[in-house]
């Protein structure tokens, strides 16, 4: 039995040396691959935790913003700075107004008045 | 005997292994198989966290989109004293200014302290105080300011060499003893403008684990009426958080978002509850009368355009809100005077009772009936029955009444709307009061006619001259458009309402013609008159009733009119409680409604009367349609 250990081809056998190295390759590289995995989701939470800030923040400035300009298009504001610049500006008089002939098309309905239906239906019914 | 020894030793060893594998065994099934439920949810606990997410209310906004009341973001400003240890003055010395508090005040809150409750289980329990609020309603970039302020907070010691405990609650102090949190404040741009219609908001507050949830809820007004679609539906989230309780969102378990309010949009116009207003201003400062209110309504559709009662309030400023300062249009019931001379006359013209060719003797100002002695403001022989209207004649309108009997005057009446709610989406709206005809004594017979033994709210008065405008048509007054999401996308929309048809087409035409006489010089409101629409109105001045008797020298003067009057576009309502300086309907509202009248024609491009511009130039340029057709 010596003497047959003795006289192997090779002294080293290279296969099992292979197979326990990828093995050890592979579980380490799981353990590692799982640990950067796990920070992974934890990095990505964090940016989407910060984002999610950010864009509820932008709706929010994005929100005040369009208030702003609406309040100062309201018809009590403009007025407001009509006076206090002191313009000039009144309304236009009847007389005053052009008007073009443009046939309106029927009412459907007698119960809805003309200024009514100037209005632009799309969007007023769900 | 080495054999026996060893054996005996190693199964000594063996059942010492044993025994302790045992306990170990039995502690991991007491603590994964019997006290499982116990330990899962104490671990729960610690880890999980459940955040409320508000929803955002909903915007008012008039019908050209102008926001009237909206929601700012703001953060409540709080902090947890066990975190700030001895350091409250350095800390109150940082923010107070910035929170613009008393910095002693702000320290003493800071102060860490215990207080004593009894548990659940009835216990006295000591707990130290981890919760107070110090500011509310603070803007972001205030709190952006705080929370830097605080990151470089020093407190005049070298950290470094601090131990890594001390070291541990500056870094805590900084980051976690002062905290926000994300709230709403309404706010409302345009201040006094129909204050009284948006109404003004509360905010209730719920004790939730020791912190507090706050509500936006209406108090008054349109935020009352619409509170369920302008609150929207709080959401949740349940998830983990780190010990320095940033979320771990891996973690995150249910995420339901809020459902934001509606936007609810009126049917106001903002710059026509402007005009109104300011024209009532005007005449407040002119005629001084206790109240005044003004309303502008469609009468094709019931829209309301304006509603504005004098004193009114600010919902920006809480202290500006007094019972003074109700909307008077709907909450206040008032003896119409001449104004409900139209609900006889159209009665009876609609009965056939009588025709507006038909006279009366006007008894030359003095008529006696069952006791009593009706007058007129003149001596007036023999009217016909649109005289009677041009005179507002109360004797002659006694009599178209007599004729037409009480129960059809009492029908009308209510068919008209008077004695019940008109169903406007506003609360506190009162009904009137209309009493059934066994409830009449001799007199009410010639004194309804007039105006007189009844009480109407002026939003009823307006309903009833729109009928009139209306070809007979009595409309629900509509003060909601619709329902929106915050992109726009309409979710309802109220259409207008036809409630019924109290008098016929051919009878308001009549009424009209009778009506247009009014602002002429023969009538009573020849102030009232326009320069280029032809107006059609009722004036009323009536006694005021203080404490069941007719107060001598106390009046309410009103008009009611409407233009163009062969195509009503407006129906406007002036009505003054006490004024100076004159007290007839047609002198003191008569102008209010025109300088109302001129400029909301100027503004929504009214279309003047034909009959009224002979001598103007031609104004028609070409015809677009054509136009169109050839390039």
């Amino acid at each position: 039995m010596a003497k047959n250990r003795k006289h192997q081809a090779a002294s080293i056998r290279f296969g099992p040396a292979l197979k326990a190295s990828f093995l050890c390759l592979l579980i380490g590289g799981s353990a590692i691959g799982f640990v950067w995995q796990k920070n992974e989701i934890y990095r990505l939470g964090q940016q989407i935790g910060q984002r999610e800030a950010k864009l509820k923040q932008l709706r929010n400035d994005n929100k005040r913003l369009g208030d702003q300009i609406t309040i100062l298009h309201s018809p009590v504001m403009l007025d407001q700075r009509a006076k206090e610049l002191n313009l000039g500006l009144a309304p236009a008089q009847p007389l005053q107004v052009v008007r073009l002939d443009e046939t309106p098309s029927p009412a459907k309905d007698k119960n809805v008045s003309r200024q009514f239906t100037q209005r632009p239906v799309a969007g007023l019914t769900p | 005997m080495t054999n026996k020894l060893q054996i005996k030793r190693a199964l000594l060893l063996l059942a010492i292994l044993g025994a302790a594998f045992a306990g170990l065994g039995y502690r991991l099934v007491d603590l994964q198989i019997f006290r499982h439920d116990e330990l899962s949810t104490k671990a729960q606990h610690n880890t999980q966290r459940e955040f409320r997410q508000a929803p955002r209310r909903g915007d008012i906004l008039d019908a050209n989109g102008n926001i009237l009341a909206t929601s700012v973001a703001v953060k409540t400003v709080c902090a947890d004293p066990s975190l700030i240890g001895n350091q409250p003055d350095a800390v109150a010395h940082v923010i107070a200014p910035l929170l613009q508090l008393n910095e002693a005040a702000l320290a003493q809150k800071l102060t860490p302290r215990s207080f004593v409750f009894k548990n659940s289980n009835g216990e006295i329990v000591t707990n130290e105080l981890h919760y107070v609020r110090l500011a509310k309603n603070v803007p972001e970039e205030t709190w952006q300011r705080i929370s830097a302020a605080l990151t470089n907070l020093t407190f005049g010691v070298d950290e470094k060499k601090l131990s890594r405990t001390n070291r541990e609650f500056f870094r805590n102090l900084r980051r976690h003893a002062v905290y926000s949190e994300a709230d709403q404040m309404r706010v409302y741009p345009n201040g006094l403008l129909a204050g009284q219609v948006i109404g003004f908001p509360a905010v209730e507050e719920t004790n939730v684990g020791g912190h507090f949830i706050s509500k936006i809820v209406g108090c008054d007004g349109v935020e009352l009426a619409m509170q369920k679609p302008l609150s929207g539906v709080a959401g949740w989230r349940v998830t983990e958080t780190d010990k320095a309780q940033r979320e771990l969102v891996a973690w995150r378990d249910e995420d339901v978002y809020a459902r934001d309010g509606l936007n609810v949009v009126l049917t106001i116009d903002s710059a026509v509850q402007h005009i109104v207003e300011t024209a009532l201003a005007e005449a407040l400062q002119k005629h001084t009368p206790k109240s005044i209110t003004g309303i502008v309504m469609r009468p094709r559709t019931g829209e309301i355009l304006a509603m504005v009662s004098l004193p009114n309030y600010d919902p920006n400023k809480s202290s500006s809100i007094t019972p003074e300062s109700r909307n008077r249009v709907i909450t206040d019931v008032m003896e119409p005077g001449s104004t409900f001379k139209i609900v006889v006359v159209s009665g009876a013209l609609n009965n056939g009772t009588v025709k507006l060719t038909d006279q009366f003797d006007c008894e030359h100002g003095h008529f006696a009936f069952a006791g009593r002695v009706l007058h007129d403001h003149e001596a007036y022989g023999m009217l016909t029955v649109k005289e009677i209207i041009t005179k507002s004649s109360n004797i002659g309108a006694a009599k178209i009444g007599i004729k037409l009997g009480e129960k059809n005057l009492y029908n009308y009446a209510s068919e008209y709307g008077f004695g019940q709610r008109t169903g406007i989406p506003l609360p506190g709206e009162a009904r009137g009061f209309l009493y059934p005809v066994k409830q009449w004594s001799k007199v009410s017979i010639v004194q309804i006619p007039m105006g007189h033994g009844v009480a109407v709210t002026r939003l009823q008065m307006l309903q009833a001259m729109a009928t009139i405008a209306n070809d007979g048509w009595l409309m629900r007054p509509m003060i909601v458009s619709r329902l929106q999401e915050r992109d726009g996308s309409v979710v309802q929309t109220y259409q207008p309402e036809r409630v019924r048809q109290v008098v016929s087409e051919a009878t308001s035409k009549l009424m009209i013609e009778a009506l247009k006489t009014v602002a002429t010089k023969d009538g009573t409101a020849a102030e009232a008159a326009l320069k280029n629409y032809v107006v059609a109105g009722k004036t009323g001045t009536a006694q005021k009733v203080e404490n069941g008797a007719y107060a001598p020298g106390k009046y309410i003067a009103s008009f009611l009119g409407f233009f163009p009057a062969d195509n009503p576009e407006l129906c406007i309502s002036v009505v003054m409680d006490e004024p100076k300086e004159g007290y007839y309907g047609g002198k003191v509202c008569g102008p209010v409604f025109r300088d109302i009248a001129e400029r909301c024609a100027s503004y929504l491009n009214i279309p003047p009367d034909p009959k009224l511009m002979t001598n103007a130039p031609p104004l028609v340029v070409e015809n677009l349609n054509h136009r169109s057709q050839n390039p």
